[in-house]
């Protein structure tokens, strides 16, 4: 019974978008995404991959995380092999509630850590009424 | 997948794909365990304990054994390496990434809490130089093997006269 069936990493949905320049299996990390009042945080698991080897795009309204991660090495003899290794792909489209202009992000750990902020025109205000 | 605040925050449940996917993943699980050990484990295999662990690697060569275990966003002081005789136990806790405040919503599809993994590794290791490493999320532990003693030969001996 092969190991490889219990390989728990979803692959990635849709990396056709970006053609790849390495073989292999590309995965889509296991994200939380936390909805605070001033902004919205997407939290990826991203095991393997540096701040480096990170790339976070948005264009056209698309956000795109893409981690390389260091193949498997081969001259080995596996005898458990229970998580693929290779890069990361997700796209999340989003919506003009978030300021594009102001994501950030940070890498720790192997989690990568974005935060989106709400824009401005998607905050409740209050529009002072001048008297002639 | 969209990136939109949430406008209905009935719901507070965090969403980990279908139903139906979860049971085959249960009964993938229940398949994959009693295959391995038909009766040393018999705990209940269905529905979510709250429990996770990491997905391990063990590679060998000639000169070690690597084990490597996927750990995003745990911390190096959290993490628990013991090595009894020949068994590796991995064993620490991940914390949620974020406390949980009642007004924020919230879709979760890492899992949180302890675990514990027992690795049974190959008897030609050498328990005193086990090393192991902690970095981007990914642990890795090398277990140098001892110098395999090479092979004797042995004389036979010839008894009796063969010759009448």
């Amino acid at each position: 019974m092969s190991n490889d069936a219990r390989i728990t990493k979803n692959e990635a949905e849709n990396s056709s978008s970006a053609e790849q320049t390495r073989c292999g299996q590309c995965y889509r990390p296991n994200v939380d995404i936390i909805e605070k009042s001033d902004e919205l945080l997407v939290v990826a698991d991203v095991p393997g991959a540096t701040g480096d080897s990170i790339d976070v795009d948005f264009e056209d309204g698309a956000l795109t995380i893409r981690a390389a991660v260091a193949p498997r090495e081969d001259n080995r003899n596996y005898l458990l092999r229970e998580y693929g290794v290779g890069d990361f792909f997700r796209t999340f489209r989003v919506s003009e509630a978030i300021d594009a202009g102001k994501i950030s992000a940070q890498c720790a750990d192997g989690v990568l850590t974005l935060h989106l902020p709400k824009a401005e025109a998607a905050k409740p205000r209050k529009i002072a009424v001048q008297s002639a | 997948m969209n990136l939109i605040p949430w406008k209905n925050k009935q719901s507070d449940e965090p969403s980990r794909g279908g139903t139906l996917a979860a049971l085959r993943t249960d009964v993938d699980r229940l398949f994959d365990t009693f295959f391995r050990e038909p009766l040393g484990n018999l705990e209940w295999p269905f529905g979510d304990s709250g429990r996770w662990s990491p997905a391990v690697d063990v590679a060998e060569t000639d000169q070690e054994v690597t084990v490597r275990a996927e750990v995003p966003g745990i911390e190096p002081g959290q993490l628990d390496v013991t090595l009894t005789g020949r068994q590796l136990v991995l064993s620490g806790e991940k914390k949620e990434s974020f406390e949980k405040s009642g007004k924020d919503f919230r879709q979760v599809e890492s899992r949180y809490g302890s675990f514990r993994r027992t690795i049974p590794l190959p008897e030609t290791i050498d328990p005193d130089k086990v090393s192991a490493e902690f970095a981007h999320g990914v642990l890795t532990i090398r277990v140098p093997k001892s110098p395999v003693a090479p092979p004797k030969q042995i004389q036979v001996q010839v008894g009796g006269n063969r010759d009448s």
